[in-house]
């Protein structure tokens, strides 16, 4: 049976991954049609309550920037807000959030519903159709075939998943969801190659049974601003407290009391799993010396009674997770309400994607989330976003969107995404950005709001407001560049007397501000006579401080910034690999032809270019190419 | 990612010309392989044991011309100068022996090595550090004893585990700092940037000797060099030509003769030398006597020593006044000559004020020895002499060096003062260089680190 009924774009999955994509997809204007297993569980968050932190609240922003959807719904969803990192410096300091999880689903349900273009349909597609080589359409489970032109497949953990709990293992998906079977079969079929992954969730307690007198409180911050750039300067008066458990001799003697229950230790499971948040079991047997480890007891709601165990994830059989549990200080009399579980689940393998989200393996096929060997919401939604664009811009015929290591942790992510050969799953974190200081929290807007304008995704009012914002900002730090002055007496004495030291040739604007001890309000208490526009906003004194204050961070970020860029800008494959490259070694045409690698900085990124092979490659593209090339000697650091 | 190095690589490693034997290596997985075609041995030893040496005849298969008796010596994987399989065949020192030999190797399945392959490919199959690879490229142009043993002393690795170590410290700091920041949830004890800082000043301090050998060593490894000043006509180019043995400087009786520097080598003792003559430093009379001026100031900023030559015969005028202010503002050791002992004597001691004179003849040859002794002692006192502590770098290297201690320096300045990210940059930024001095995996997983050292997982 045939739906009358083409779509343009099908996105298979509503989670945090297929929501970003579809929204973008119809907010493109492309005719979207939005699949979901269950209709009652889009935006689930079947794991942790939270959303950002180093890196994936870097995520967030960019997201709000572009034009996503998540920092909107999580600012309005959220019942902690705070800062981490703000001691350690601009380019580490991020937002956290603790959600509502039932708000958050509600809201992106809302959204969904009374975005234009966009229709969702609860269905189970068990089959891509191709035609031609390409992507055609999806067939249900009931037999329901419908059609389309670009497909995005964010299946999460539900593709062939299994639900793994001590010796008992079943098949399921999170929170004990349907699987979706069939889809992998089909996807190996087109020629898709997978693999196995796993990933565990800790035990939920109730509320009522803990003793909170002895846990530490961990407040939010009702200053922290809200992830979206409407939200920024937003005060969040009303929040709910985490809290801090630790493990002690005892806990660690009822993990391995029940180590033989583990998962691990059974070996029915596979052992790849994400690195950053091993289950309890695998912590105690990878550092049995470490008596001490954190458990943050993290709402899930402001009504809800349960009450998330982060730092105590496991797969072990309830009665071991009990014994676990009762353990911990303030936890012995702890109800457990729903158990923690590992979930195994089939993923892609490495290096089948490309930076834009499309299938190397098949035309019109986009993949997003954990589909991708990616763990984490923000990490789905950012990839979610991209497909979702580059979908619809392939049905306007427009070029794809290629979002840079050099402008976005996005970039960075699905750079990296698209030449990742290690087995565990991928989380993003500041490690693994080369050019944090740029892609700093509060300069997001400046570095992608740009680009949603002009791909479609922010739209006129939006971006004329973001606009004059960041104008100001860097109007008036050309302004204090320009302002050159001989220090008055009156001056002098003031920056002798704050302890900064005395000034006796002129100066401009900005180099009293690069001074130790001075901020932006003693510079406007200086050179209150010189001019009258200054800044008012705290946000857009805090930007303008950190670009000036570390100026030669800047400078030196920036070189290295222009070179990756000019290597992103060859993308790859070549057409053809001309005489004037014969001197390369032969794996290295190799490489430029086939389509394994998206541009040459991933080459470069890889060690896959020798030195001499990089000069020869880069004074045959100066030839082709009227842009400054950078030099080899330092491109290749 | 490396290089493939599937191939197998032949080349002569004697130079061109006539010597006693003649030496083709053959290195890689088919080297065994093309021997066996190409080698017969008479002896009842099996083909090819590890690390033997065979006698037997280099033959043509295609035509089974003989082309040489020779002797073969097998090194196996991995236990050979590039790691890979590896046969030596001395042959007879004639070249057209020892290219018959090579085509006959190429002919059967060797590709012709570029040059400095073998060197590469033992850097490749971590045979070599950077640091080594730097030492085979000077011990091979190597000039005198000093240069050779320096580069000796670098191939048993004392700089590369210095760096390494130097480099494995840093990153320990690095991981710790990318945990908190990274992390910060994490349980992850707080960094005491005290502490921090103390080690990191030590590091640099230790880092800071380690630059100032490698610039000693490049200069003992180019040669070190002497500048020869003096009024014109003092006696200088004498004074050179006594010590090269041989007529290089045009000598004259006209002053200003000499009107641009002239470089020459020469070993004293174990240390290869570059002597240079200078111009002299008089007002200048003309404009090649301005660019002389200029030139002679610039040998003398590079000079790792000074040799001032004076007439003894005549009284002092302006000429040697300036050589003489010149001496004490070079901050540079000098040796003071009173030349033309030979002659009447009217310079005053009381000229020299203090300074110890040597008295020479150039034209004589007298009290030369003395100069030369006194030489070396500068030299020794110098500690260029001591080749453990000499470290010799590429151009490359030495950049890399230079901008690892750039950094380390920001990191030591911020330590405690600036925000850890920023320290971070800075570390990562040493941490890399450094890995580039020695060519230690350039690309360190500073997160993978973080995995293996600290119990993450929120």
């Amino acid at each position: 049976m045939k739906e009358v009924r083409n779509y343009q774009v099908i996105v298979v999955g509503a989670g945090h991954a297929g929501c970003e994509a579809a929204l973008a997809s119809a907010r493109l204007g492309a005719d979207t049609l939005l699949l979901t297993m269950n209709l009652s569980t889009i935006a689930l968050m079947p794991c942790n309550p939270s959303i950002g932190g180093p890196g994936k609240g870097h995520l967030v922003r960019e997201i709000g920037a572009l034009g996503g959807e998540m920092a909107a719904c999580i600012d309005e969803t959220c019942v902690q807000m705070k800062w981490l990192n703000t001691s350690k410096g601009p380019a580490v300091r991020s937002r956290r959030a603790q959600a509502d999880k039932y708000l958050y689903r509600q809201r992106m349900t809302r959204t969904l519903f009374n975005t234009p273009n966009l229709t969702l349909r609860q269905g189970h597609v068990t089959e891509i159709l191709v035609k031609e080589g390409r992507v055609s359409g999806v067939k249900l489970e009931t037999g329901l075939e419908f059609e389309c032109e670009r497909l995005i497949v964010t299946s999460g953990t539900y593709l062939n998943s299994r639900i793994i709990l001590g010796r008992a293992t079943w098949p399921g998906g999170p929170q004990n969801q349907s699987p979706a079977l069939g889809l992998s079969e089909s996807l190996v079929k087109c020629g898709v190659s997978l693999r196995r992954l796993q990933t565990a969730t800790p035990p939920r307690i109730l509320k009522s049974s803990v003793d909170f007198s002895k846990l530490g409180e961990l407040p939010g911050d009702p200053d922290s601003g809200g992830f979206l750039w409407e939200n920024r300067l937003r005060r969040y008066e009303r929040q709910i407290s985490c809290f801090l458990a630790f493990t002690d001799e005892e806990s660690v003697a009822a993990v391995r009391r029940n180590l033989s229950e583990s998962p691990l230790m059974l070996e029915n499971i596979t052992n790849v799993g994400p690195k950053h948040c091993p289950s309890i079991d695998r912590k105690i047997m990878r550092f049995p010396d470490q008596i001490k480890h954190q458990i943050f007891v993290e709402p899930e709601g402001w009504e809800s009674q349960e009450l998330y165990l982060q730092g105590l994830t496991t797969g072990m059989p309830p009665a071991a997770q009990q014994e676990i549990v009762r353990s911990v200080k303030g936890l012995e009399n702890a109800i457990i309400m729903r158990y923690g579980y590992a979930i195994e689940y089939d993923a892609l393998a490495p290096g089948l994607i490309r930076k834009t989200m499309e299938s190397r393996a098949l035309k019109g096929l986009y993949t997003a989330g954990q589909i991708n060997g990616t763990s984490g919401y923000e990490e789905a939604a950012a990839q979610g976003l991209i497909a979702g664009i580059n979908a619809a811009l392939a049905i306007k015929g427009q070029p794809s969107y290629w979002p840079s290591r050099t402008n976005s942790y996005m970039g960075v992510l699905v750079d990296d995404l698209s030449i990742w050969q290690k087995p565990e799953p991928y989380r993003i974190t500041p490690g693994h950005a080369e050019f944090r200081l740029t892609l700093r929290d509060d300069s997001a807007e400046r570095r992608l709001t740009r680009d949603g304008y002009l791909i479609g995704m922010v739209d006129e009012e939006r971006f004329s407001r973001i606009n004059a914002w960041t104008t100001r900002i860097e109007d008036e730090l050309a302004r204090l560049n320009d302002l050159s002055l001989f220090p008055s007496g009156e001056m002098r004495e003031k920056l002798v007397s704050s302890g900064t030291g005395d000034l006796k040739k002129r100066v401009s604007g900005c180099e009293i501000l690069q001074r130790p001890g001075i901020s932006y309000n003693d510079v406007k208490a200086l050179l209150a006579d010189e001019k009258d526009d200054w800044l008012m906003a705290p946000d857009e004194i805090y930007s303008l401080e950190t670009e000036i204050k570390y100026r030669g961070y800047f400078e030196r970020e920036s070189e290295k910034i222009a070179q990756t860029k000019f290597l992103e800008s060859i993308r790859l494959p070549l057409a053809k690999v001309d005489e004037r490259l014969a001197s390369l070694s032969p794996h290295i045409a190799e490489f430029l032809l086939s389509d394994q690698f998206d541009d040459l900085n991933q080459l470069v990124r890889k060690n896959c270019l020798s030195r001499s092979d990089l000069a020869i490659l880069l004074t045959v593209l100066r030839q082709d190419s009227e842009e400054v090339v950078g030099d080899p000697e330092v491109l290749n650091d | 990612m490396s290089k493939a190095r599937t191939d197998t690589i032949a080349a002569v490693a004697t130079p061109p010309g006539r010597s006693a034997i003649g030496l083709i290596r053959v290195s890689g997985p088919a080297a065994f392989e093309i021997l066996k075609r190409i080698f017969k041995t008479g002896g009842k030893k099996t083909f090819p044991l590890p690390h033997c040496a065979y006698y037997g005849s280099i033959i043509d298969p295609e035509s089974g011309f003989i082309a040489d008796k020779v002797l073969v010596t097998t090194f196996v994987a991995p236990h050979s100068y590039t790691g890979e399989n590896l046969a030596e065949i001395s042959t007879h020192g004639n070249m057209v022996v020892v290219s018959k030999v090579l085509q006959i190797a190429l002919r059967n399945g060797a590709r012709s090595a570029d040059a400095g392959e073998f060197t590469r490919r033992a850097f490749l199959n971590g045979k070599m550090d950077l640091l080594e690879v730097e030492a085979v490229s000077q011990l091979l142009s190597a000039g005198s004893m000093s240069q050779a043993r320096l580069a000796l002393n670098q191939l048993d690795g004392l700089p590369s585990q210095f760096v390494s170590r130097i480099r494995s410290r840093l990153l320990d700091h690095l991981v710790q700092l990318e945990a908190s920041l990274n992390f910060p949830e994490d349980a992850i004890e707080a960094i005491d940037e005290h502490i921090l800082a103390r080690d990191l000043k030590k590091i640099l301090a230790e880092l800071q000797i380690f630059a100032e050998n490698a610039r000693n060593g490049s200069m003992v490894a180019a040669g070190l060099k002497v500048a020869l000043l003096g009024r014109p006509n003092s006696g200088k180019s004498s004074v050179m030509n006594y010590m090269l043995g041989r007529d290089r400087a045009i000598v004259t009786e006209i002053a200003g003769t000499t009107r641009d520097t002239l470089e020459e080598s020469l070993t004293i003792g174990n240390y290869a030398i570059r002597l240079i003559d200078t111009a002299g430093l008089r007002q200048p009379g003309d404009r090649i006597e301005a660019i002389g001026i200029e030139r002679t100031r610039s040998a003398v900023a590079e000079a790792f020593a000074l040799i001032a030559v004076f007439d003894g015969s005549d009284l002092p005028d302006a000429d040697d006044r300036l050589v003489m202010a010149e001496l004490e503002r070079s901050g540079k050791p000098y040796l003071v000559l009173r030349n033309k002992a030979d002659l009447a004597q009217k310079l005053p001691d009381a000229f020299f004020d203090g300074k110890e004179q040597i008295v020479v003849s150039a034209l004589k040859g007298s009290g030369l020895d003395r100069l030369v002794e006194e030489l070396r002692r500068i030299i020794e006192d110098r500690g260029l002499g001591e080749y453990e502590e000499l470290v010799l770098l590429g151009a490359q290297q030495a950049a890399a060096l230079d901008k690892a201690l750039t950094a380390l320096e920001r990191a030591c300045a911020g330590a405690g003062r600036m925000y850890q990210d920023m320290l971070a940059i800075d570390l990562e930024e040493a941490v890399r260089e450094l890995g580039r001095v020695n060519g230690e995996t350039v690309d360190v997983n500073t997160l993978d680190l973080v995995f293996e050292r600290f119990c993450i997982g929120k």
